[in-house]
């Protein structure tokens, strides 16, 4: 294909959607809408997501050792935990440490621990992992070390939580695309009604010899225009309800004092990819939409 | 140039278009297409632009098979042709320069040869004045005009009409024939299916008479009413 006709094909699709100038607004409300739903479902997502891993991060394996352990062996258990790439960070307590955080965590109630040394508790590990559903993994295979008195997590907990961020990544997925799918049947139909105004136009095409990719060209650039102005609008929309929720909620949540439970997304720099994918999908949406209602015009 | 060999053409709701056409048509000629509304006229001119395709026999136009044709080849055997409608079929969103030169550079024409061979095709009809007017602007002679320019404008070795004067007044009927036999005079083969009594006779040209899908009479310098 030549490059004057490229320009040609570019032109003449600019053209067309300024002289069909209601279908083209029609098909842009279209893309804002379909991708005004994709956006809230994508947002509650993300949001979702972000808090499940919130609550999964603070999951801790607790390793108490032995009252009576060898500080080799318990440096041979420093080592292992410090060598091991599952492990995110880890803390070593001392009886004296242990003894004084319980202190501070009784406050008032602290006089229980009168008459009490620092030698009843024992020394501990305090374990973050990357994937706290390594937990159980890891925890049997430090239980056979020497020097352990008790390995403790909240096993219930992981299980659930690594279920539940399993289903939602695969339930996202799948809203997601089902999404898209009707979204770009939605496009279609409505840039068939352009098309079918313009199906005159197509034949005279075809009778002066035109290919069939010299017609769909014009109209394919044409979708990608209705599908990028759509997608910009909706974007526009989307980020400023975000803002106005994410303000709101924040701002009840810290009135409440459960900011640290319920927790909106600052979009921050997810903003260039947000934007990024819907710019995306608005241009593929339109393309195929096009390719989608020319095809049956094309048969002359 | 034109031929069709023992050609039938049968539409899936079993009504006959064409049945058993056999003729020539030799390049350079002006030939005449006449027969009664639903005689086969419009089916053979389709089967020319391989619009439709024959059932039995055989279609060559300018060196294409159209019975045995494959679908990429369409613009090709297109491009060949020049095709003029009863409804003119202009693009309505553009100027009459762009309806022309839009029939150019499908063909990938250098931009210097549109230039050049757009205005000589509208001088040609009549309408140098016109070109910056939008068709629903012009009569309906004048887009007809148009129409023949972008037929011609490729210099086609074929040009085909359909009724090219059913929605015009006598008048405006015969200059389009006037111009139609320039064009042929300048070499163009032209083929015109047309209900016009009085042109078919004046004209004294060769007349394909089609009756109920077969060619009754195929006759040089003909009248319509051959057998009177």
């Amino acid at each position: 294909m030549k490059i004057r006709t490229i320009k040609y094909m570019i032109s003449e699709g600019f053209t067309n959607t300024y002289k069909n100038l209601l279908m083209s607004l029609a098909s842009v409300s279209m893309v804002i809408a379909s991708l005004l739903i994709f956006g809230i479902f994508l947002m509650i997502t993300i949001n979702l997501i972000f808090n499940l891993n919130q609550i999964q991060k603070d999951v801790e394996i607790d390793v108490f050792l032995k009252r009576d352990v060898a500080i080799m062996e318990a440096d041979a258990i420093e080592l292992k935990i410090k060598n091991d790439e599952r492990v995110l960070r880890y803390e070593r307590l001392s009886k004296e440490q242990t003894f004084y955080e319980l202190v501070a965590m009784l406050e008032e109630d602290s006089r229980l621990l009168e008459g009490l040394t620092p030698d009843f508790l024992y020394e501990q590990f305090r374990i973050h992992l990357k994937d706290p559903a390594d937990s159980e993994v890891f925890s049997n295979e430090l239980s056979t070390m020497a020097g352990i008195d008790d390995i403790v997590f909240p096993q219930e907990l992981v299980n659930k939580m690594s279920l539940i961020l399993r289903w939602t990544n695969v339930g996202t997925v799948v809203v997601l695309v089902v999404l898209l799918i009707i979204s770009v049947s939605i496009i279609a139909n409505t840039i068939k009604l352009t098309v079918y105004a313009r199906r005159k136009e197509i034949g005279i095409m075809k009778y002066v010899g035109a290919n069939d990719w010299f017609i769909r060209w014009p109209f394919i650039i044409e979708g990608m225009i209705i599908g990028l102005f759509g997608a910009v609008s909706s974007f526009v929309i989307t980020s400023y309800l975000y803002n106005e929720v994410e303000a709101y909620v924040n701002q009840e949540a810290a009135a409440y004092g459960i900011s640290n439970v319920l927790r909106i997304v600052p979009l921050g720099t997810m903003y260039a990819q947000i934007l990024f994918v819907y710019v995306i999908i608005g241009l593929v949406m339109g393309a195929v939409g096009s390719i989608i209602s020319v095809r049956k015009h094309l048969n002359v | 140039m034109i031929e069709f060999n023992e050609v039938t053409k049968r539409y899936s709701n079993g009504t006959i278009g064409l049945q058993d056409a056999t003729f020539r048509i030799e390049k350079g000629e002006f030939v005449f297409i006449i027969g009664p509304s639903g005689s086969g006229k419009s089916t053979l001119l389709k089967l020319i632009l391989h619009e439709e395709v024959p059932t039995e026999g055989e279609v060559y136009v300018n060196g294409f098979g159209i019975h045995d044709m494959d679908r990429s080849e369409i613009p090709y055997l297109r491009r060949g042709l020049g095709v003029v409608f009863q409804d003119f079929r202009l693009l309505p969103n553009k100027s009459v320069y762009d309806n022309v030169s839009f029939a150019m550079q499908i063909v990938e024409a250098q931009p210097r040869d549109i230039r050049r061979q757009v205005p000589i095709a509208l001088a040609l009809v009549g309408l140098s004045k016109k070109a910056r007017v939008y068709p629903h602007q012009l009569s309906g002679g004048e887009q007809q005009r148009v129409a023949l320019a972008r037929a011609i404008v490729n210099n086609p070795s074929v040009l085909v009409a359909d009724e090219p004067t059913g929605n015009l007044d006598p008048a405006t009927s015969w200059e389009i024939m006037k111009l139609l036999d320039d064009i042929n005079q300048r070499g163009t083969t032209v083929l015109v299916a047309t209900h016009e009594k009085s042109i078919v006779d004046d004209m004294k040209k060769r007349v394909l008479c089609l009756e109920y899908g077969h060619i009754s009479h195929d006759v040089q310098k003909g009248n319509y009413t051959n057998e009177d």
